[in-house]
């Protein structure tokens, strides 16, 4: 029981399924998606990113890039958020709440793709 | 996967992940997730916590502002409550706040700088900074390896000649010493011991551009470690290795080094040189750029006689040799009883040579017989020794010639005052011949050859170099007559006219007058010409050795090279290079042989 190696993966899956969750839902309703579950996909996608710094194995540099590029789209989705309803005054319209699912649909592929690299390096390690 | 296990095959240096990158990253894990964390549990503690706005309604913080005022807060910024003042529940939490972020924050700062100081990393550094700084080498470079004094008189004389150099020194106080920013070169280096392959890998040692290697360490296992990898890693490259011990030098010949440099077997050849012809020895010192050495020196003469050699070390052994070769009469004043006895048992013929004695006082050097010596050889390994010998010998027989060996540079001053005729210097000495080895090779051949020759052809020698450079720095060249380095000559000789000796020796400028340099040797094919005639004829393929001024090698460069300064020197009139003025010359000359018809 390499609690290191339980610590990764579960911070990974964990990542793709509450963004999942986030995702799932009609697409321009504000009540099908939560703005504490966005917080929470944020914060274990860094969490889950920082794991990924310093992996010297050959898919270490694949992993780091997915982790990111997840994180760019769910930060833009975060500042798109926070302009509509904080800086411009125009609360969630449909059309900004389109705007932020598509880009955390964007997320859950990259994290998608990130878990079918770790299951391909899990299942290469068995010899 | 993880991080901390080592990859499933090995990745070539190209592949891998910069290894400073790689370490810094590691290094941040523990703190990134440990500020993510605190952020993400003081933010949600300041959304889930009602607070009342300045009208009394219940407010609560969206994450913006939570995000806002949690940033400010670890950060000891503190702008203040903003946007309404909070109430005493809220407060209780940004307390909580305050402590664990800020201490996270200190925690994150300090790893960093614990990281940055850490020497693993320092040496990660410094071995990616040099890996880089050689891959932008693209000229031809030698490698270095050992800064001591031997090794910067080679790197020195190397980037004076606008060659690249790489140096791996094992000791930082010797980088330190040695002046490694005030070359003419940029010199990478590196602090590691250049026995482990690795190290000479790093340094570019299999790369092509790598001409050669050479190994001037202090250790002599050493040297033979960098001798063999360099075999190995680089086969093509020359190697130039110094030693001290005979079985050293003997296995480091054994596999093909291509030169190996013993600085007593050097010196002991030197002043054999010395006792047969003196000129001959002042041409040598002169040519390889012994320091202080002028042409226009008196050779020094040495009187037949007996010799008094103190110290039968390595230097005493060699120079013995040179002595019974010469047939001169020798005593030899060893303080070590063991040495004696073994002398006495392998020598039994000369057994009355050796004199059980230290040399440096006044009582054995009597017994030796200074006052009736021609000439006395300090030869230990400690200079204070060798000074007390020379001060001792001078006093009681001023006549007599000393021969002095320094050890340490920095009793040069000393051995000056000490009016000592000779100093040998062991690693000035193979810094000397190293620089021969690998900036003019034909030297070498030269000195061999001349080494056959007499007092009376010496003597013409030095009157001929002395006429031309006189008190100067001599500089020593060698042309070679090939495509790349002499296109001139090359087109020249192959449309049918003859180049001799005589055009490359005048000047390009103007050619009544004769540049100051003297040709030592014609090299060509199997057969070597000392001192050759203006009037030789050159061909391609040919090498010439060339003593004289800078400037005047700076000149012969013109007329190697550029066509239409080979042809004022041989008074040939240019053709002309652009095709426009030869279509004109053509039908200029058509008129002309037109007019003459008529």
């Amino acid at each position: 029981m390499n609690s290191e190696k339980v610590l990764f993966s579960f911070f990974m899956i964990l990542a793709l399924t509450l963004n999942f969750g986030f995702f799932i839902g009609e697409m321009d309703d504000p009540l099908h998606h939560n703005v504490y579950e966005l917080f929470a996909v944020i914060v274990v996608n860094l969490i889950a990113t920082v794991l990924k710094f310093g992996d010297r194995s050959r898919l270490g540099p694949m992993l780091l890039a997915t982790s990111l590029v997840a994180l760019v789209q769910l930060i833009s989705a975060a500042i798109v958020w926070t302009f509509a309803i904080h800086v411009q005054q125009t609360g969630l319209t449909p059309s900004v709440m389109v705007t932020i699912v598509s880009l955390s649909g964007g997320a859950v592929l990259a994290n998608i793709i990130s878990v079918i690299l770790l299951m391909i390096e899990t299942t290469m390690l068995r010899r | 996967m993880m991080s901390n296990e080592e990859p499933d095959k090995q990745e070539t240096s190209e592949e891998a992940i910069n290894p400073v990158v790689s370490m810094i990253m590691l290094r941040m894990r523990t703190p990134l997730i440990i500020l993510i964390s605190v952020y993400a549990i003081t933010i949600l503690g300041l959304l889930l916590i009602p607070g009342v706005d300045d009208q009394g309604n219940p407010w609560r913080m969206s994450i913006f502002h939570a995000l806002y005022y949690v940033s400010f807060t670890a950060t000891t910024i503190g702008f203040g409550e903003i946007p309404y003042a909070l109430n005493d529940a809220q407060r209780l939490w940004v307390l909580c706040t305050i402590y664990m972020t800020v201490i996270a924050w200190l925690f994150a700062i300090g790893n960093i700088l614990a990281l940055v100081q850490n020497p693993i990393f320092k040496k990660a550094l410094n071995e990616n900074r040099f890996k880089n700084q050689v891959s932008k080498i693209h000229e031809p470079f030698y490698l270095v390896c050992g800064l001591g004094e031997t090794g910067y008189e080679v790197v020195k004389a190397l980037t004076n000649e606008h060659y690249r150099v790489v140096v791996i020194e094992r000791d930082q106080e010797s980088m330190l010493d040695a002046n490694i920013h005030d070359l003419q070169e940029f010199v990478p280096y590196l602090i590691a011991d250049s026995s482990v392959p690795r190290y000479l890998q790093l340094a570019g040692i299999s790369r092509d551009n790598c001409e050669g290697v050479i190994a001037a360490t202090a250790d002599d296992e050493t040297n033979l470690k960098i001798a063999i990898s360099s075999k190995l890693l680089h086969p093509e490259g020359k190697v130039a290795c110094r030693s001290d011990l005979r079985a050293f030098e003997e296995n480091m010949r054994s596999f093909n080094t291509d030169h190996v440099v013993n600085p007593f077997h050097t010196f002991a050849d030197i002043f054999s040189m010395l006792l047969h012809s003196p000129s001959l020895h002042l041409i040598f010192d002169w040519l390889t750029g012994a320091p202080e050495s002028q042409i226009t020196d008196e050779p020094l003469k040495l009187d037949y006689g007996r010799w008094i050699l103190c110290s039968y070390g390595r230097f005493g052994h060699a120079l013995y040799q040179k002595f019974l070769e010469h047939d001169i009469e020798t005593t030899i004043l060893e303080p070590d009883e063991a040495v004696y006895e073994s002398f006495k048992q392998n020598n039994m013929d000369q057994a009355k040579d050796m004199i059980l004695g230290t040399g440096i006082d006044e009582k054995s050097l009597k017994k030796a017989g200074v006052e009736s010596a021609v000439g006395i050889i300090a030869g230990g390994n400690d200079d204070s020794n060798n000074l007390s010998t020379i001060m001792t010998a001078r006093q009681m027989n001023p006549e007599i010639f000393v021969v002095a060996r320094q050890n340490l540079r920095h009793n040069s001053e000393l051995f000056r005052r000490s009016k000592a005729d000779l100093v040998m210097q062991p690693r000035e000495i193979t810094a000397r011949m190293i620089r021969v080895l690998f900036l003019n090779p034909l030297l070498n051949e030269y000195l061999s050859m001349a080494k056959k020759q007499d007092e009376e052809w010496s003597n013409i020698v030095i009157s001929r170099l002395s006429a031309v450079v006189g008190d100067c720095k001599p500089h020593v060249w060698t042309a070679e007559i090939n495509t790349k380095k002499a296109p001139a000559v090359i087109n020249a000789t192959t449309l049918g006219r003859t180049v001799n000796l005589n055009h490359l020796t005048q000047d390009p400028v103007s050619r009544d007058h004769k540049l100051k340099c003297v040709a030592l040797l014609l090299a060509r094919k199997g057969d070597c010409q000392l001192m050759p005639d203006d009037s030789a004829i050159l061909q391609s393929g040919d090498k010439i050795l060339f003593c004289g001024m800078r400037e005047a090698m700076n000149s012969m460069n013109w007329t190697l090279k550029v066509i239409s300064s080979l042809n004022y020197v041989m008074s040939y009139e240019n053709e002309p290079e652009s095709y426009l003025w030869r279509k004109l010359k053509q039908t200029y000359k058509g008129k002309e042989r037109r007019e003459i018809h008529r």
